[in-house]
């Protein structure tokens, strides 16, 4: 009985597939480099001075000095250092903002899935509810309530955007609670809190990975946006912020702000984007 | 993915073709239009709440005054209004006696009940309820300021209002509507400033029947005796003013200082106004689409975008080639403004704190901000009063004005707060459009190289303003635009009964400079005077409620078709001077 047959788990199988995938394996790299200039610039060990006059205003990129690599803004500040620091706020606000969503989710989504009856009307209708409400308009009122910086950011886009994961994860409940696996570990005794954890979910979890690629890239995109209408960080550099400079300068010709944040934005999205869908298909075996 | 590519696509062709779709439209129908703009949401068009520019411009297209200035003499003069001629004064001079012009109607409206909705004639009365309406303390209004303590009894009809519901009927010994056509203003003192308020949107007539019928609604239903009536109303985005069809005979002026006959500025002398149809208002909160609507031919007259400015200004403040080829005149005037960063002195850490306030006005470095905001086109402040009016002082230099980060953090320790340690961050309060966040950074920048951080909290100009108005907030930017041709207008910002919700936003209190103040409002203009007013500006300049920041130049650039455009610093009804020319429109 003891296998002499070696098999293999999903997660090292999927991590073969993925390993195949060239392009996935350079959008990791990718988003690993972003993860750690933010990290980086979180610590203060990478454009730290960011605040600092480096040269005239509006001084176009040159490639003499890193500094002026992106050129300078309005005050004579390195473009290229603001990008770095729009990196962090954004990679900030997709991870924390994943953190508050897909617990919320999860736990949502697992609870009407599998109890089902009243529970799954419930949660069912909470969700139609706050998914009836145009996103952006949800965000709005809600940074207006908490003040706009940050913090509201993060509780905005963490509790706007965890009804597709909810939605998955109750689908995904439904299908495997009445699975003989669960049925037999209901027969041995298994508790509910047990079925869930121990059994049901190991099965299902694979779909929070796939969901988070996804969510951290719509938060990142959803930062840009809130910040370029004045609703997201407050007196800091973020990509949005300067797509809002840019919207004013590139009238005298300044167009280094806006495609320092847009290509900056535009590679960490197709990354995630990418390797989202590359998860997909290592991490779903019924879609091979 | 598909789905949203072609959806993408055509939603930016949807876009293109709506812009696209726009002009020929547009063009269309301007034959007789003046298109003009403002920068700004308009807060609304009741005169008594109309203390800012953009307010007070749109209330002045539709509201008369008794008084208004002449369009095209220089230095400003006031001229009649809805007054048949000048005030005699009285002996004592006191009291000013007003004859109205006969035969002003109200333009037609539904609340003119006993007329079938007709307009009925202006009358003496008409003045007297506009101007108690002004000190109504019910109403709050924003402009009770250039009444108080001036006319005779009025002060004493707000207070017994204050208790009970404000009684209209109750006289007032100071406002006599003598007769129909007669109206006699009594004041407690002279003042050399007085005639000035009854050129200001504030002390506009308003028709009783409108204000009752409408209520809280009067400030969207404009009532007036002016020469246009609003035909659309958006206070967000468009406003469309259509020639008053009851609107009295008024010519335009024959007269002007010298050099306007060959400016070709009275070529429509003697014609009745208003000489224009329709006048079309745009609110722009970004300077962008303001600037591309004026190259496109769909504004008639603009300011210069700071970031239009290279395309619009040569090397030797000139207008570029480009424009004049397009026909486009540039016209430069000096503003008669005080740019100026505010603190809030109820605020107990910066409003006890003089040493303080004088270290972050030293901190402050206003020639960059001149070259980065205004291309240049401003002057360095050193005081409230801009030069142009009198008691402006040309030797006087701030000593908290020059640039000196040395002394500024030897201010800020004696303040007690060494390199800015133990100082929270202050919290500036400042309108969300995309320049206003641009000058807050630079504030910021500015305060940080003294170890001093900035809390900033964004709003639109009308919530930014009641957050001012409440004191909400311990600094917030500023520019005052005078009201009339006289340093007193920029004095009255720190007397201290004209705290906020006045125009005081500082709330600066000085019983020295309030006694100063008082006594300079007894005198007519002279050396007298202009020394006080002098001394009262040194005083502020010591205390620093404020950090004065620049007087602005103002350049304004003009469509080839637009007629008869002189700049007037005061005068907030100028629409009906103007003339459109269709032939040179294209």
């Amino acid at each position: 009985m003891n296998a002499a047959i070696q098999g293999r788990s999903l997660w090292s199988d999927a991590l073969r597939r993925l390993m195949k995938d060239r392009l996935a394996l350079v959008c990791f790299g990718i988003i690993v480099v972003y993860a750690l200039a933010a990290l980086l610039a979180q610590f203060g060990l990478i454009a730290a001075s960011w605040n600092a006059q480096v040269g005239a205003a509006y001084q176009p990129p040159s490639f003499d000095r890193l500094d002026t690599i992106m050129g300078t803004d309005i005050f004579g500040r390195s473009v290229f250092y603001k990008v770095i620091h729009g990196t962090r706020i954004a990679m900030s606000v997709g991870l924390v903002s994943s953190l508050i969503s897909v617990p919320i989710g999860l736990a949502l989504g697992a609870l009407a899935g599998y109890f089902g009856r009243w529970v799954d009307d419930l949660i069912v209708w909470f969700y139609t509810t706050i998914s009836s409400i145009p996103g952006i308009m949800l965000l709005i009122a809600i940074t207006l309530v908490l003040g706009k910086g940050m913090t509201a950011m993060y509780f905005a886009l963490g509790a706007t955007s965890w009804v597709h994961l909810a939605r998955v994860m109750r689908g995904e409940f439904i299908k495997h609670k009445s699975r003989d696996y669960v049925v037999a570990a209901e027969s041995l005794g298994a508790t509910h809190a047990s079925r869930i954890f121990r059994h049901i979910f190991p099965n299902v979890s694979h779909f929070v990975i796939i969901n988070l690629s996804i969510q951290f890239m719509g938060a990142i995109k959803a930062e840009v946006i809130l910040s370029f209408l004045g609703l997201g960080v407050q007196g800091q550099p973020s990509w949005g912020v300067m797509i809002d400079d840019a919207k004013l300068e590139l009238a005298r010709g300044v167009w280094w702000q806006l495609a320092g944040a847009t290509s900056a934005m535009f590679f960490v999205v197709l990354a995630f984007n990418i390797l989202g869908d590359a998860l997909r298909d290592a991490l779903d075996p019924k879609i091979k | 993915m598909h789905l949203f590519t072609r959806f993408g696509v055509s939603a930016m062709l949807a876009v293109s073709f709506m812009i696209s779709g726009c002009t020929p439209r547009n063009k269309g129908d301007t034959g007789n239009t003046f298109q003009t703009y403002q920068p700004s949401k308009v807060k609304g068009l009741d005169p008594i709440y109309a203390d800012d520019l953009y307010s007070g411009t749109e209330v002045g297209r539709v509201y008369e005054g008794l008084l208004q200035y002449h369009y095209l003499k220089r230095p400003f003069v006031l001229v009649p209004n809805l007054a048949e001629a000048m005030p005699e004064l009285s002996a004592d001079g006191r009291s000013y006696t007003f004859k109205l012009k006969k035969g002003v109607l109200f333009q037609d409206d539904a609340s003119f009940k006993e007329t079938q909705g007709k307009g009925r004639e202006m009358t003496a009365e008409d003045v007297v309820y506009s101007f108690k309406r002004l000190a109504d303390p019910k109403l709050v209004s924003t402009g009770w300021w250039i009444f108080e303590g001036k006319i005779e009894g009025l002060d004493e009809w707000r207070d017994s209002a204050k208790a009970g519901a404000p009684d209209y009927s109750k006289p007032v010994s100071g406002l006599q509507a003598v007769d129909r056509y007669t109206i006699k203003i009594t004041l407690k003192t002279r003042s050399a400033q007085f005639l000035y308020a009854l050129a200001m949107p504030f002390t506009s007539v308003v028709a009783r029947e409108a204000v009752e019928h409408y209520g809280k609604e009067f400030l969207n239903h404009p009532v007036g005796t002016g020469p246009f009536r609003i035909a659309e109303y958006d206070r967000n985005s468009r406003l469309v003013w259509v020639r008053n069809p009851t609107y009295r005979t008024e010519l335009y002026p024959s007269d002007g200082e010298a050099g306007d006959k060959e400016a070709g500025l009275l070529e429509d002398a003697g014609k009745p106004l208003p000489l224009v149809d329709r006048v079309v208002v745009q609110i722009f909160e970004e300077s962008q689409p303001q600037w591309l609507s004026f190259l496109s031919g769909r504004l008639d007259a603009t300011g210069i975008p700071k970031d239009n400015y290279g395309e619009a200004i040569g090397g030797n403040k000139d207008l570029t080639p480009d424009l004049v080829k397009k026909g486009i005149r540039l016209y430069k005037n000096p503003g008669i403004d005080v740019a100026h960063t505010t603190f809030n002195m109820k605020d107990p850490l910066l409003g006890k704190n003089k040493l303080l306030r004088q270290a972050l006005s030293i901190a402050y470095d206003v020639k960059p901000y001149i070259e980065l905001f205004f291309n240049g086109r401003a002057i360095p402040a050193e005081g409230p009063i801009p030069p142009g009016v009198s008691g402006y002082d040309p030797d006087f230099k701030n000593p908290y004005r020059e640039h000196n980060l040395a002394k500024a953090k030897e201010l800020l320790a004696k303040a007690g707060y060494p390199d800015g340690k133990g100082l929270p961050p202050l919290e500036y309060v400042t309108t969300s459009n995309s320049t206003s966040r641009q000058a807050t950074e630079f504030l910021q920048k500015t305060f940080a190289a003294v170890g001093v951080q900035l809390k900033v909290t964004t709003y639109s100009w009308p919530e930014f303003q009641a957050a001012v108005k409440s004191a909400r907030g311990q600094l917030w930017s500023f520019a005052w635009n005078a009201d009339y041709p006289d340093a007193e207008n920029f004095l009255q910002l720190f007397y201290s009964k004209n705290a906020s919700p006045g125009p005081n936003d500082s709330n600066y209190s000085n019983p020295e400079f309030d006694k100063l103040y008082e006594k300079s409002l007894t005198l007519l203009d002279g050396p007298e005077r202009t020394e006080l007013y002098r001394q009262m500006a040194r005083m502020v300049a010591e205390d620093c409620p404020w950090i004065f920041e620049l007087h602005r130049s103002i350049f304004s650039l003009v469509q080839p078709w637009l007629k008869n455009y002189k700049r007037h610093a005061f005068e907030h009804n100028t629409a009906k001077y103007l003339r459109v020319d269709p032939a040179l429109k294209k």
